[in-house]
């Protein structure tokens, strides 16, 4: 924490303000404290008592999606437990919004003039952005197409490819096993991350709109919660009926404080936050 | 049997063994990539000759203890590039090489007490406390009425170490010295 850069993460959140209200979105104050905070089954929630503190705005911003409103978004600290190192706390600050319309593809535009808009407003230069699919992406950084074994293809990730995700680089259409909340099309689902100085900034979706499916993948990542010993979250009833009634949407959550990380080229993502 | 870590017990300057030789986690990073499953990238020093590797766990994957144990040893005087030690727990005279040392012995004192890392029978590094209190034996002349903010010259120990200290401070007073930081930490009367 330093004064200098609380004062350039104020101006970052003021001018990504603005820009949502130019776009026509709507802040919305959702609660940290909620029923059922993730269903993928490698995010844990902080309980308190009965309930949790979120994981990310997702389940409440898509409830609101739902009730008409067609274009939203969400400021707000999120919780994490059982990550660590310097890109990473238990409790940071995620920038989510979905747009009711649309998919992922009109999502990395967004994406784009906010990492441009993030750049400007913090004085520094971007290098070129790039774009790759997720296939590609291994083509290119590794020695050849992603293994068939899914743990040996996110090593292979981990290891060789993310950190030569140097450039602002969009990643698009992850396998389809790696949907998590994303449509799927064909052997792939329509999701994107934008990765820049090896860090994973931004995850978007094609927003799912069915809920019977969500269901399943629900009760799947619930097995694999339970398998490694941890206790399943509970079904958010209210979103699978939400869900279902959605229009076609697109949906982005960006980490605010890996973005002044990477931008300001700190050493740790605590530099830009106050300690608790 | 052997202590046991698992990726969420990893901290930097933890020893565990890998390939039947001992490192020392120097840096680490969660990472989930896609979904499913999360690692956790490390940089690990070798406690034998140094060298940094670099290697990626999958959470849950556990690896043993390295067969390391830190003894208090107490600094008696140095002889050349080595330096030799008291083992407070047996009494044994330790010589550790300059290499071993790895810049620690700058910061050296009469008495001073330190873990030193042994790895089957052998020293293979030192950690000092993390704050030492040591008298300056040179520095430039303090200037009077010079409250600027910030403004640090540098200051010298005994044995070679050199730390920032505020303007004020004279040579021959006894500071504070924070190990891990290499800050100046605060004058200590005597």
């Amino acid at each position: 924490m330093s004064p200098d850069l609380l004062r350039k993460r104020a101006q970052l959140l003021w001018a990504v303000r603005s820009w949502f209200q130019e776009q026509g979105y709507l802040e919305i104050n959702v609660p940290i404290r909620v029923r059922s905070p993730a269903f993928e089954s490698q995010l844990f929630a902080p309980q308190v008592g009965e309930q949790f503190l979120h994981t990310s705005p997702e389940f409440s911003l898509k409830r609101v999606l739902a009730s008409g409103l067609p274009r939203v978004y969400a400021i707000c600290p999120c919780f994490r437990e059982e990550e660590w190192g310097p890109l990473h706390s238990g409790e940071f600050t995620m920038v989510e919004w979905y747009r009711a319309g649309c998919g992922y593809r009109e999502m990395m535009e967004d994406v784009q003039q906010l990492l441009v808009l993030a750049a400007e407003t913090l004085g520094v230069s971007l290098d070129p952005i790039e774009r790759m699919t997720h296939a590609e992406a291994y083509l290119r950084f590794s020695k050849g197409p992603a293994p068939a074994d899914s743990v040996e293809a996110q090593r292979v990730w981990v290891n060789d490819i993310e950190p030569q995700l140097q450039a602002p680089t969009f990643v698009v259409d992850y396998p389809a096993e790696e949907a998590a909340f994303a449509q799927i099309r064909g052997p792939v689902a329509e999701r994107f991350e934008l990765f820049y100085k090896g860090v994973e900034l931004a995850n978007a979706f094609s927003e799912l709109l069915d809920g019977e499916e969500l269901l399943q993948r629900w009760e799947a990542n619930n097995a694999e919660r339970v398998a490694s010993g941890h206790a399943p979250h509970p079904v958010d009833e209210r979103l699978l009926a939400a869900v279902s009634g959605h229009p076609r949407a697109g949906g982005v959550a960006l980490g605010l404080d890996r973005l002044v990380y990477v931008l300001l080229g700190l050493e740790d993502i605590r530099q830009s936050q106050v300690p608790g | 049997m052997a202590l046991k870590y698992q990726t969420s017990d990893f901290r930097n300057g933890l020893k565990i063994e890998l390939d039947g030789n001992p490192y020392q986690i120097v840096y680490f990073q969660f990472v989930k990539p896609g979904k499913g499953t999360a690692f956790t990238r490390t940089k690990l020093k070798s406690l034998i000759n140094g060298n940094v590797i670099e290697r990626t766990f999958r959470t849950g994957e556990t690896l043993e203890a390295a067969d390391c144990e830190e003894i208090t040893m107490q600094y008696q005087y140095d002889e050349g590039d080595m330096f030799h030690f008291m083992n407070m727990e047996s009494f044994d005279q330790v010589g550790i090489h300059k290499d071993v040392m790895d810049g620690a012995e700058k910061y050296l004192i009469d008495g001073l007490e330190l873990d030193v890392m042994v790895y089957k029978g052998r020293p293979v590094g030192v950690e000092l406390p993390n704050f030492i209190i040591a008298e300056i034996t040179f520095c430039e002349p303090g200037v009077k009425g010079n409250t600027a903010q910030g403004a640090t010259k540098p200051a010298t120990f005994a044995n070679g170490a050199t730390v920032l200290v505020p303007l004020f401070i004279d040579q021959g007073e006894t500071i504070k010295v924070d190990t891990r930081s290499k800050e100046y930490a605060g004058r200590v009367k005597q």
